[in-house]
């Protein structure tokens, strides 16, 4: 649909086509659903179940290099988490409307990018049946997790982040979940009047929504900044060459957000099209995205000259030999396909032509986000095996246990968000209206 | 007692000066010869596990101790240095602070020490040690019947998705000082704990013993003009000193 | 006390040790370990389960005998120490020495006797086995057609070989010969020529102040490795000025790593070299006849002779100086005097070691007049042993723990002559290659579960003998050879039994010992005797430090170098069509092949290469880059007698006209860990052997190697190994 002879929607039509999503079920959704368990079980659940059987040596680790693709994956998906509940809440704050269309499907990729990522924990230990020693649990052995510890930190940020954007998202969609209970019937009526709380509607209650939300939005922009700090000290807190850099923190929660922000492109481009959201979710939230994913591949590659440069001043021996073998070894070819696809290729945003075009946008969000996968690997690839005494200079490559869980962690993603979109309106109802023409006062729409 | 009360005793002042030993060792390079007898020997008395061809070619061998390999120069004027690399049992540990559950500490006895059952596998200490000394358990390793019956029973066997590695022999020096209450004194003696390795080594390159006592042969070696510790840069304080080797023509 | 001869010498260890007081291992080991005296044959009613105890022995995973501890707890050996009060190995224990431990729980031992029926090895009992065995003998024997018994052994020392000989010639067969691959044949014949003494002496490392070494690898595999190690360290930094070591070998060995210097010869020119240092020696020499010396050697000044050796004149002098201002000690081995001269290279050596006054001096060449003499065969007469298996029609061969067909090329011809015996039986712990052509197993104790007793050869400048006891039950259903050969006499009836009446290896042995102790000791009876014994068991080890060092009045014979051939000796191959020479050597880990089936050994990394699991090709990195090859290329190495396949690793420390390989890999027996593991460069060796003593020349092979264009990636345990300019070698280390 062409920006000229747009319409904007009905009130009455922002529900029906929301409620529409959740209502009407195709044939194609289950098909889809259907692969995407199944992928899912067997490129992820099969092999890990095969991995806990024999021992983490399924996967392509080794000697120097002990952690492989499920730390790096893990590292991916907690930065695509970001953006989603940050970048909601901060354009909630500044009184962006135009975040108002897409924040719920963004925010739903949060958490599903965090459940993700806390598979990739699980799979990346080697006794997960005990990881829960990791979590500061009362036990009768009165043992305690190592507060010094940043995988610890971890754990606390990851978890409060995780409660923390469920409770944002859900409360955000509690009028919705009303406007779901006054359109269906039967059980689903009576499950979405618990999910509703009872909400009514009145003035009282919005007021009270809109308070929490504020405080709510407000509360966790430090927290997912805190968050991919925390994981980059995962790295930054050793004194591994390459990893040992205290531009880190910034340089992971600007990727996160980066690599999260092209996330949303590509995912609200699915919803979009294959949820008929067309006149929901419109140009000018892909002329923003697009500006915003300028700023921020300008700010990452800042960060990643800066990486080069400090290394090179710095002139350690065993820095640069981790700088020399990152940009000219085995993987080099990553490293510079990195550089592409995220320094290179977002600068064709700078065009608003390419930055409002949905299939370019849709290129270029995926190539940024397998650049940032990419990157994930490289740091953790192209540093480990090579730390400090030559002779134990190793190697890494991912086992096809690790590719395989690799991709099955994109089947798990996506099987959540498919059933996420049938049990929570994708776009928020109630705030798409307050984009709208204000309604007169007594008319048939109003009753919606 | 509270746990607020347990870490202010744990952080009194000080609590890091009253070891009652430290134990430390010197390795002189110009003794060792890169035989790897030492290796040996630590596997024997460690239960370390035999990996198998495949998993030694991913890189996946257990040695607490291995000897490394430096070539300078290029033939006819070619030259191999060796050096023995263990846990050099840092004082300021890199791989200490990661662990999530406290499965590695420092001891007493100035000793990182590695408590398998309560390690879950991250492998991060693994991660930020620089001498690449810690090695994981990909798998759960068999011993063919009946090579299992040498396994030393002073020592645990480990399982899949632990992490193990160089623990001075701490059986022994628990052994040692077990000795030492039985017969009423206070301190081990000079030379009484003798890791596998030490024990093993013809040539005498292995030197160990308690840091804390200036008598110590240990002590005596430490102070050593030709003594350094490797990556001493990084200050991790290591407990292992080496004796360079004297270079010499005829 | 020098001159006493090694056979009677246990007579003297009454006198000694006990009656003396002088028996200083005994005094000080008494003390640690008298509460553990009885040998775990019958497990003690006393031991305390949680408890270690230690019982002393002695190690047999090579010939240098060393004495060790053995931890054992709850009847379960648990760990080898080496015994501190030894004098060989003073505490010390090599790698193989450790590994012992999986020979005695070895998962592939053979377990119980087996006897082949219709093609298929069935488990039977030792009373079956020995009977069989017996009656076929004796029945033998009685159609007077004995020499139809062959036998070939392991080389078996101290008293069980005596045994072994007695019963060997009370059977009344003469086709019997003992072998050990190893056997020093050329040290100790050159040693007969040079001084009239065909013995291993005393090499005194520890003392000397310049050890030039010809290709022995005394820290590594030359003779008695733990104790030259433990020199080694003495020599370094255990004494008050630093010796200092120099290398001649064209393969960086283990000791030329930790030389001073390393220089590569030209392959067979180290007699050439020793004797162009003799001849810079003979002019500044002490000795009284230094001056005819010096006139024959004349043909060899450096200068004349530098260009055949491939080292400069300048080099040569230099280092045959320092040799003859210090305390110079000379030694040669390996590759030195494995081509078909070596005999010639160790003459050269003598003649060097006595110009610079070496021999019966502190820090030199000591002879201990009590080493035995060599009972091992060489190359050319286990040839004709093997050829006449077959022109005698052999009824019966017994293999005693030997394995010829691993052990020695084709050339031999063992695999096809055991073939053709039709009653062949192997008495072994370990389904080798040799054992799994024989008809009837019989499986033998490992060394941790025999008694036996050992005389260390080369000594160490004194008398010193070693009872060696069981530390553990029997894992199997398993004999030692004393007891072997006690039970077959049995079996073979007549006059044997009653010559030979011993009803097991340990009385027969305590039998000998309590002899020689009464002959010795005048006022010794039983009792003391039993003392006596509980102390030598205790200790490990009983003997008695001389006065003075021994061999002092050894003179060089001076018509020692006549006739001996100094050129670089024979090779088989053209040099056109065969451009390396080839450089089997024994490897660290796996010896020759015996401690193969240990996988502690096999996963341990090679010292020089840090491989694990498999065999190699060594040649240096310009002849690869010439050719062509990397790490990893699978190479096919010819010579005029065969070919193998191997993967090429470049080597810094090896001449770019030599090619080297480890031995003791490509079992294609010998259970799980050693089995179709890597390949054996025997195989490949030409059947050329020392002019001299008939000893198999091993480094006198030609080969040209070809890629085969396969890769196969070595496992080793090495990433990079050049420091990359980090100081880990100390502070201002240099190297990059
Ligand atoms: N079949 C059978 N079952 C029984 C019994 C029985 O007789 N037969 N007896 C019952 C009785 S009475 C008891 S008390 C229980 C005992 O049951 P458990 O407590 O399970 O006893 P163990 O198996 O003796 O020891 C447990 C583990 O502790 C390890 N261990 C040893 N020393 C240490 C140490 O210093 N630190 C740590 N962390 N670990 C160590 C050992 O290696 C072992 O793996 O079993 C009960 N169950
Ligand atoms: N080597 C070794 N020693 C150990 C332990 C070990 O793990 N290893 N474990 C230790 C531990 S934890 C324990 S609890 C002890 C156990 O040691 P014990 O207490 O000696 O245990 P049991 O062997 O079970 O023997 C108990 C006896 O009570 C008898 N009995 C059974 N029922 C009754 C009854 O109703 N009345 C009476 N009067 N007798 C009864 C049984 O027949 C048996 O003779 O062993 C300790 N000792
Ligand atoms: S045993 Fe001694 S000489 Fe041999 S490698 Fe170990 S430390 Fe070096
Ligand atoms: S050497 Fe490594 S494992 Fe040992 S204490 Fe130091 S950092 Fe930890
Ligand atoms: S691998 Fe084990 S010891 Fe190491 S950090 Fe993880 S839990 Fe701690
Ligand atoms: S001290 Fe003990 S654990 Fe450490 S390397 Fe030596 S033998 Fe192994
Ligand atoms: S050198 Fe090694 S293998 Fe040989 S006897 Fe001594 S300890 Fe045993």
């Amino acid at each position: 649909m062409s920006e000229a002879t747009y319409q904007e929607p009905r009130w009455d039509e922002v529900n029906r086509d929301v409620l529409a999503t959740m209502l009407n079920t195709g044939p194609r959704y289950w098909w889809l659903l259907g692969i995407s368990i199944t992928v899912a079980l067997v490129c992820f659940f099969g092999p890990w179940a095969y991995q806990l059987y024999v021992g983490v040596g399924a996967a392509g680790m080794n000697r120097s290099a002990v952690w492989g693709t499920y730390l790096s994956n893990f590292i991916f998906w907690i930065g695509l988490s970001h953006s989603g509940t940050l970048l909601s809440a901060v354009l909630h704050i500044t009184q962006s409307d135009w975040r108002k269309a897409i924040y719920r499907s963004a925010e739903a990729m949060t958490l599903f990018s965090l459940m993700t990522a806390a598979f990739f924990v699980m799979v990346h230990v080697g006794r997960v049946w005990f990881v829960h020693w990791s979590a500061p649990i009362p036990n009768e052995m009165d043992l305690w997790p190592n507060f010094r510890s940043p995988l610890m930190f971890d754990v606390m940020a990851i978890t409060t982040y995780l409660t923390a954007s469920s409770i944002f998202i859900y409360m955000g969609s509690v009028p919705d979940f009303a406007a779901v209970r006054d359109a269906s019937t039967g059980m689903r009526r009576r499950l979405y009047t618990i999910f509703s709380f009872g909400w009514r509607g009145t003035a009282k209650e919005w007021h009270t929504l809109g308070w929490a939300y504020t405080f709510f939005a407000v509360f966790v922009i430090p927290l997912a900044v805190s968050v991919h700090s925390i994981v980059s000290w995962d790295f930054a807190m050793s004194i591994v060459p390459g990893l040992h850099h205290t531009i880190f923190a910034p340089y992971f929660v600007c990727g996160a957000i980066y690599s999260g922000t092209a996330g949303i492109v590509t995912v609200m481009f699915i919803i979009r099209k294959y949820l008929n959201f067309e006149r929901y979710i419109r140009e000018i939230h892909l002329d923003n995205l697009g500006k915003l994913l300028v700023v921020l591949s300008l700010i990452w590659t800042y960060i990643n000259i800066m990486e080069v440069f400090t290394t090179w001043y710095g002139g350690s021996s065993f820095e640069m030999e981790a700088l020399k073998w990152r940009l000219t070894g085995f993987y080099a070819p990553l490293y510079w396909e990195m550089i592409l696809f995220c320094a290179a290729v977002p600068l064709l945003m700078l065009s608003k032509k390419i930055r409002c075009n949905w299939k370019y946008m849709l290129i270029i969000s995926i190539l940024i986000n397998i650049g940032m996968l990419t990157e994930r690997f490289i740091i953790v690839a192209t540093s480990l095996p090579r730390k400090f005494l030559p002779d134990s200079y190793g190697f890494y490559f991912p086992s096809g246990v690790e590719i395989s869980i690799t991709i099955g962690s994109f089947a798990i993603f996506t099987t959540l968000f498919l059933i996420f979109v049938k049990w929570v309106p994708s776009v928020s109802i109630y705030e798409v209206k307050e984009t709208l023409k204000p309604l007169k006062r007594g008319s048939v729409e109003a009753r919606s | 007692m509270s746990i607020v009360e347990k870490y202010k005793k744990y952080r009194k002042a000080g609590y890091f000066d009253k070891f009652d030993y430290h134990w430390g060792m010197t390795i002189d390079l110009d003794r060792c010869t890169g035989c790897e007898a030492c290796v040996v020997a630590c596997t024997a008395e460690n239960n370390l596990p035999i990996v198998g061809e495949e998993n030694y070619r991913l890189k996946r061998e257990i040695k607490w101790l291995r000897i490394e390999r430096y070539w300078d120069g290029d033939y006819p004027d070619a030259k191999l240095n060796f050096i023995p690399i263990l846990c050099q049992q840092c004082d300021q540990a890199p791989c200490e602070t990661p662990c999530p559950v406290g499965a590695t500490y420092h001891n007493q006895d100035g000793l990182n020490t590695q408590i398998y059952n309560r390690c879950i596998g991250t492998r991060t200490c693994a991660v930020y040690c620089p001498y690449e000394v810690r090695y994981f358990n990909w798998f759960t390793y068999k011993w063919d019947a009946p090579l299992e019956q040498q396994l030393n029973p002073d020592v645990s066997v480990r399982e899949k998705g632990v992490m193990e590695k160089c623990t001075f022999c701490i059986q022994r020096i628990r052994d040692a000082k077990d000795t030492a209450k039985d017969e009423d004194r206070r301190r081990v003696r000079d030379g009484e704990v003798k890791p596998a390795c030490v024990q093993s080594c013809a040539t005498e390159a292995l030197v160990f013993g308690d840091l804390n006592d200036p008598d110590a042969k240990v002590s005596k070696l430490y102070k050593d003009k030709r003594g350094y510790k490797v990556l001493e840069e990084l200050n991790t304080a290591p407990s292992v000193v080496y004796l360079k080797k004297v270079k010499a023509h005829v | 006390m020098s001159d006493i001869n090694r056979r009677d010498f246990l007579k003297f260890v009454g006198a000694g040790g006990v009656g003396a007081g002088a028996g200083f291992y005994l005094a000080d080991a008494s003390k640690k370990t008298v509460e553990y005296l009885i040998p775990q044959v019958v497990p003690p009613e006393d031991y305390v389960p949680g408890v270690a105890s230690w019982y002393n022995t002695v190690c047999t995973q090579c010939d240098a005998a060393c004495g060790i501890s053995v931890r054992t707890k709850e009847g379960r050996a648990k760990k080898i120490e080496g015994n501190a009060n030894h004098p060989v190995n003073q505490g010390g224990l090599c790698a193989r020495g450790q590994a012992g431990l999986n020979a005695l729980y070895n998962p592939d031992r053979v377990r119980t006797p087996l006897l082949l029926e219709g093609g298929r090895y069935r488990e039977i009992s030792w009373d079956r086995a020995l009977t069989e065995l017996g009656r076929r003998i004796s029945s033998l024997r009685i159609q007077n057609q004995i020499d139809k018994v062959s036998v070939l052994s392991n080389t078996q020392s101290g008293h069980i070989g005596e045994l072994l000989d007695r019963f060997i010639q009370l059977l009344g067969t003469d086709h019997y010969a003992q072998y050990s691959v190893t056997a020093p044949h050329a040290i100790q014949e050159a040693n007969r020529i040079s001084f009239g003494e065909p013995t291993l002496p005393y090499y005194d490392i520890a003392n000397a102040d310049v050890v030039v070494s010809f290709g022995a690898d005394y820290l590594g595999t030359w003779l008695s490795p733990v104790h030259y190690s433990k020199a080694y360290g003495k020599l370094r930094q255990g004494r008050d000025h630093r010796g200092t070591t120099v290398q001649f070998e064209s393969r960086m060995s283990l000791t030329g790593a930790n030389a001073d210097e390393w220089h590569a010869p030209n392959p067979g020119s180290e007699g050439l070299l020793a004797m162009a240092m003799a001849n810079v020696v003979s002019r500044s020499s002490a000795v009284a006849d230094a001056g005819a010396w010096s006139q024959s050697l004349s043909a060899y000044a450096p200068s004349r002779v530098a260009e055949q050796i491939g080292i400069d004149a300048d080099k040569i002098e230099a280092v045959a100086n320092a040799f003859a201002s210090g305390n110079g000690l000379a030694l040669a081995g390996g590759s030195a005097l494995a081509g078909t001269n070596g005999v010639a290279v160790q003459v050269a050596v003598n003649v060097l070691n006595y110009l610079g006054g070496a021999i019966g001096r502190e820090g030199g060449v000591i002879f201990n007049s009590d080493g035995p003499a060599s009972k091992a065969a060489s190359f050319a007469q286990l040839t004709e042993f093997a050829q006449q298996l077959g022109d005698r029609g052999t009824e019966v061969l017994m293999l005693l723990d030997a394995n010829p067909v691993y052990d020695l090329p084709q050339s031999a011809g063992f695999s096809a002559a055991i073939e053709n015996v039709p009653f062949v039986v192997s008495v072994n712990s370990f389904l080798d290659e040799s054992s799994a052509m024989a008809d009837l197993v019989l499986p033998l104790d490992t060394y941790l579960e025999a008694w036996s007793d050992a005389s260390p050869n080369p000594g160490v400048g004194f008398s010193v003998s070693s009872i060696a006891q069981p530390v553990v039950q029997r894992v199997f259903d398993t004999k030692s050879l004393g007891d072997i050969v006690l039970g077959l006499s049995a079996q073979i009836g007549s006059e044997l039994p009653i010559e030979l009446p011993w009803t097991s290896a340990e009385e027969y042995l305590r039998g000998v010992w309590l002899d020689n102790y009464l002959a010795a000791e005048p006022g010794g009876n039983e009792k003391s005797f039993e003392t006596f014994w509980r102390s030598v068991l205790s200790a490990g080890v009983v003997g008695q430090r001389p006065a003075s060092v021994g061999g002092a009045n050894v003179s060089l014979n001076s018509s020692a170098t006549s006739g001996m051939d100094f050129g670089v000796g024979d090779f088989s191959g053209s040099e056109s069509e065969r451009p390396f020479v080839f450089q089997p050597y024994e490897s660290v880990m796996m010896g020759v092949g015996r401690t193969a089936n240990s996988p502690w050994l096999q996963e341990t990394p090679d010292p020089l290469t840090s491989i694990v699991y498999g065999s190699w090709v060594e040649l240096n990195p310009a002849t690869a880059k010439e050719l062509g090859i990397r790490e990893g290329d699978l190479l096919e190495v010819a010579s005029d007698s065969g070919t193998l396949t191997a993967p090429a690793f470049l080597y810094p420390g090896i001449r770019p006209d030599v090619i080297a390989m480890p031995m003791g890999q490509g079992h294609t027996e010998y259970g799980r860990y050693a089995k179709d593991r890597g390949v054996s460069p025997t195989r490949i060796l030409s059947d050329l052997t020392d002019s001299r003593t008939g000893a198999l020349a091993t480094a006198a092979t030609r080969v040209s190697i070809s890629k085969t264009g396969e890769r196969h990636g070595l496992i080793k345990n090495d990433g990079i190994t050049r420091t990359l300019g980090r100081q880990i070698l100390g502070p201002h280390s240099g190297g990059h």
